[in-house]
């Protein structure tokens, strides 16, 4: 272990002291067996800053050194102050005989100071008490990054069930924090080796600050409270002990963790009012319970509310002022809030949850003075009362004119005129004009005629042939005339081909089908099976009157 | 077998609309029951829950009054106009925004000539005018030439009041679709700011119920113009008439 240097607040200095500095060497115990340990302690009575103490002290090659440590002695009740600080070397002789740490000079104070020779005998057959030592006792050696656990230091009885108090208290090793406000100093009989034992226990809590292996080891002055003489002020120190601390989960952090380890409990929050005005305060008080120490135990933190401004009561309080900024408000925002259990290895909920509130707006009037109306009336102006039946309603407040469909279905009236009106032109312009009528009714009738006509073709029907052909023919020039197309005979159909088809073999064909036809009335039946031949003609005499209409 | 028909589906027609119906009732007569008993906020909210399952004109009367009662001038202003809107021969509407702009020391909205006409009948009424009006003044010069009935005078007089209406009812309608962007802000001291971001220079701010006219709109942000300047406000902080 490295010599340590404790940092205490610097006490006023004697200036008389530094003209009677002074150094003592000895070894405890001085006289051991072969493997026992003795210590080394030179005790100056100068402040440890003042002292340039040598990097290393030259001992006899029997002495294996050990553990070093050094403090300082704070007198604070003492007047004027009178400093102490006391090296110490830890040796195990490994050989009998007597060995002797020679005297050696060091400067203290701006002075030089003698340290005096000590030697220790070491001899198999002595009678010795071993070293008094501190030990170091702890509630926990597996720990989480920052979870505390309390420390006991123990100093035995020494000889003679001799009892003594320990004062500057030192810790050392690091990675670790001590509260130095949560300490408790007793009494009690403890058990070493098998042996109940009255002993001076000092009791404090640390918390792991860092991860991975800790060695901690504690130093202290005895209190000095001898029988008869001065008190004489012995720095022990105690053997490290080692402690491990795991990094806390970070994947299953719940949200509102302020480092609260250990096992906490919440009280349902209580709402001062649950009805409030706006930018009325109330008080939400809430109560932790834990097992251990809370005197670390940071209380949530402020969450962001957007209709509430927060304000956390001053520590150890773990209350809110909850003030609303907007009557819209209707609960308590929720305080998120979570510990870490160490025994359980994970994180619980601890969240606060919201409270339902009334919040009330700030007041407008609900009458003006008769001095500002100016209303023709003269009555004051005033609030209405309520509406008692919901009166008009509408499906959307969302106007039609903006609905296409609706718009133009306005409108469907109007086009409908208008088409009426389209209907009633064309209905005079073809009284005006019955020709038009004649030949569309012509088209029609001839398109089916033709149809029947093909028809009869098909089924080699001579006469039906026959019929159709001379009925097409009739149709397709009565508009022409005009007259009923059953009015029509040969010559009318004649009539409309030109000199050298009425001639010519669309002439022959006219004639044949008329005879054909005119024949069917006669008592006397002609053949008429040869006249199929004559579609091909007719088809085309047909095309072409067509043409014409 | 027809008929059997349609009678259940008019049945359930009718338990349709009568539930609707009853529940609009049953809010409405809750904020009625609250807003006396001087639970505003809650009236307030039961006002608006009737309101979403029938828009009513009285509804919004009385959500006005319970905003009102509750401090949130913009809102019941809002209200007041939204029942106006419906029905602009509402008596309360109309004197509870004289009052609330007399006691909050606001301007009505500057209308132009043809949306304040609009303004003398619901919005609706100005669609049906329209096309019943060209409808007239269409049939009235159409109908005699293809009954073959000789043209008169009233015939053509009334083709004229037909054609004047639909004229007029156009400049209305027009006016209808010109006030559904105004809008009133719904927030005290809301900020007008130059750009339609959060980090916007504020160029003023407005006060609840003051009425500004909607112009275009950019994300989160409508482009207003007040009475004296123009800026982007929050969209949640202006309330439309017609939304």
């Amino acid at each position: 272990m490295a010599a340590q240097i404790v940092m205490v607040p610097q006490p006023q200095v004697d200036p008389s002291q530094f003209e009677t500095v002074s150094a003592t060497a000895e070894f405890d115990p001085p006289v051991v067996q072969p493997g026992e340990k003795t210590i080394y302690r030179v005790a100056v009575n100068a402040t440890q800053n003042s002292i340039a103490w040598p990097d290393e002290i030259f001992a006899p090659p029997e002495l294996r050194p050990g553990p070093a440590a050094r403090g300082q002695l704070t007198q604070p009740d003492g007047t004027p102050f009178h400093p102490l600080t006391e090296f110490y070397y830890e040796f195990t002789a490994a050989t009998a005989g007597r060995f002797t740490i020679s005297n050696f000079v060091i400067s203290a104070s701006g002075s030089s100071v003698m340290v005096p020779e000590a030697s220790v005998d070491v001899a198999a057959d002595a009678a010795t008490e071993p070293a008094r030592k501190l030990l170091l006792e702890f509630s926990e050696r597996n720990l989480f990054f920052g979870q505390p656990f309390r420390v006991r230091v123990i100093l035995p009885t020494a000889q003679g069930n001799r009892l003594e108090a320990l004062r500057d208290v030192q810790f050392n090793g690091g990675g670790f924090l001590t509260d130095r406000f949560v300490t408790r100093q007793s009494v009690e009989v403890v058990n070493l080796d098998g042996q109940l034992k009255p002993a001076f226990i000092y009791e404090t809590v640390a918390t792991p600050l860092a991860a991975g292996s800790l060695m901690i080891s504690v130093q202290a002055f005895t209190a000095g409270n001898q029988s008869g003489g001065p008190p004489k002020y012995v720095l022990l120190v105690s053997d490290p002990l080692k402690i491990n601390v795991r990094p806390l989960p970070t994947e299953t952090e719940l949200p509102g963790y302020t480092g609260a380890i250990g096992k906490f409990f919440a009280d349902p929050p209580q709402l001062s009012t649950n009805r409030l005005r706006v930018g009325e305060p109330a008080h939400l008080k809430i109560i932790f319970h834990g097992e251990g120490d809370l005197t670390r135990f940071v209380p949530p933190m402020l969450p962001r509310a957007h209709d509430w401004q927060i304000i956390a009561d001053n520590p150890p309080a773990t209350g809110y002022t909850l003030i609303p900024l907007t009557d819209e408000a209707r609960e308590t925002p929720a305080i998120p809030f979570s510990y870490f259990d160490p025994a359980a290895g994970k994180y619980f909920d601890l969240t606060i949850p919201p409270l339902p509130v009334t919040v009330v707006g700030e007041g407008l009037p609900e009458q003006l003075p008769t001095d500002d109306d100016e209303s023709e009336s003269g009555a004051p102006l005033k609030l209405s009362g309520l509406a008692p039946t919901p009166g008009k309603t509408v499906a959307s407040l969302k106007p039609s004119q903006l609905c296409d469909w609706l718009v133009i279905l306005q409108f469907v009236p109007a086009m409908g005129f208008f088409a009426l009106w389209r209907w009633d032109c064309r209905r005079r312009f073809l009284e005006a004009h019955p020709e038009i009528v004649r030949r569309r009714q012509a088209r029609r009738a001839l398109r089916g005629e033709k149809k029947k006509l093909q028809q009869a073709v098909k089924a080699g029907d001579a006469a039906g042939f026959v019929l159709h052909a001379a009925n097409a023919l009739k149709i397709s020039c009565a508009p022409h005339l005009p007259a009923h197309p059953q009015a029509m005979v040969c010559a009318d159909v004649l009539a409309q081909l030109d000199h050298a088809e009425q001639n010519g073999h669309t002439g022959e064909t006219v004639r044949k089908i008329f005879a054909a036809a005119d024949a069917q009335f006669a008592s006397a039946k002609t053949e008429t099976a040869d006249l199929l031949v004559l579609k091909p003609a007719v088809k085309a005499l047909l095309a072409k009157m067509e043409e014409k209409l | 077998m027809k008929f059997r028909w349609l009678i259940f589906l008019a049945a359930i027609f009718c338990a349709v609309e009568t539930g609707g119906a009853a529940a609009t009732n049953d809010f409405f007569a809750q904020g009625l029951a609250l807003d006396r008993a001087g639970q505003f906020p809650e009236a307030a909210a039961a006002f608006e829950n009737s309101i979403k399952q029938k828009t009513s004109s009285g509804a919004l009367v009385d959500l006005g009054i319970a905003e009102w009662q509750r401090g949130h001038a913009g809102a019941a202003i809002l209200a007041w106009e939204q029942a106006r809107w419906i029905d602009p021969f509402d008596p309360r509407a109309r004197s509870n925004l004289k009052f609330a702009r007399q006691a909050a020391e606001l301007d009505e909205p500057q209308l132009r000539w043809f949306e304040a006409a609009s303004t003398w009948l619901p919005p609706a009424a100005w669609l049906w005018i329209a096309g019943a009006s060209l409808s007239l003044a269409a049939g009235a010069l159409v109908l005699p030439g293809i009954f073959r009935r000789k043209k008169s005078g009233w015939q053509q007089t009334l083709a004229a009041l037909g054609f004047g209406f639909f004229l007029f009812s156009v400049a209305a309608n027009l006016g209808v679709v010109g006030r559904a962007q105004i809008g009133f802000v719904l927030k005290k001291n809301a900020p007008l700011r130059l750009t339609p971001t959060r980090a916007g220079e504020v160029i003023s701010t407005l006060n609840a119920g003051e009425p500004a006219r909607k112009l275009r709109t950019r994300g989160n942000y409508f482009f207003i113009r007040t009475e004296s300047e123009s800026g982007w406000i929050e969209q949640n902080q202006l309330g439309l008439v017609n939304e």
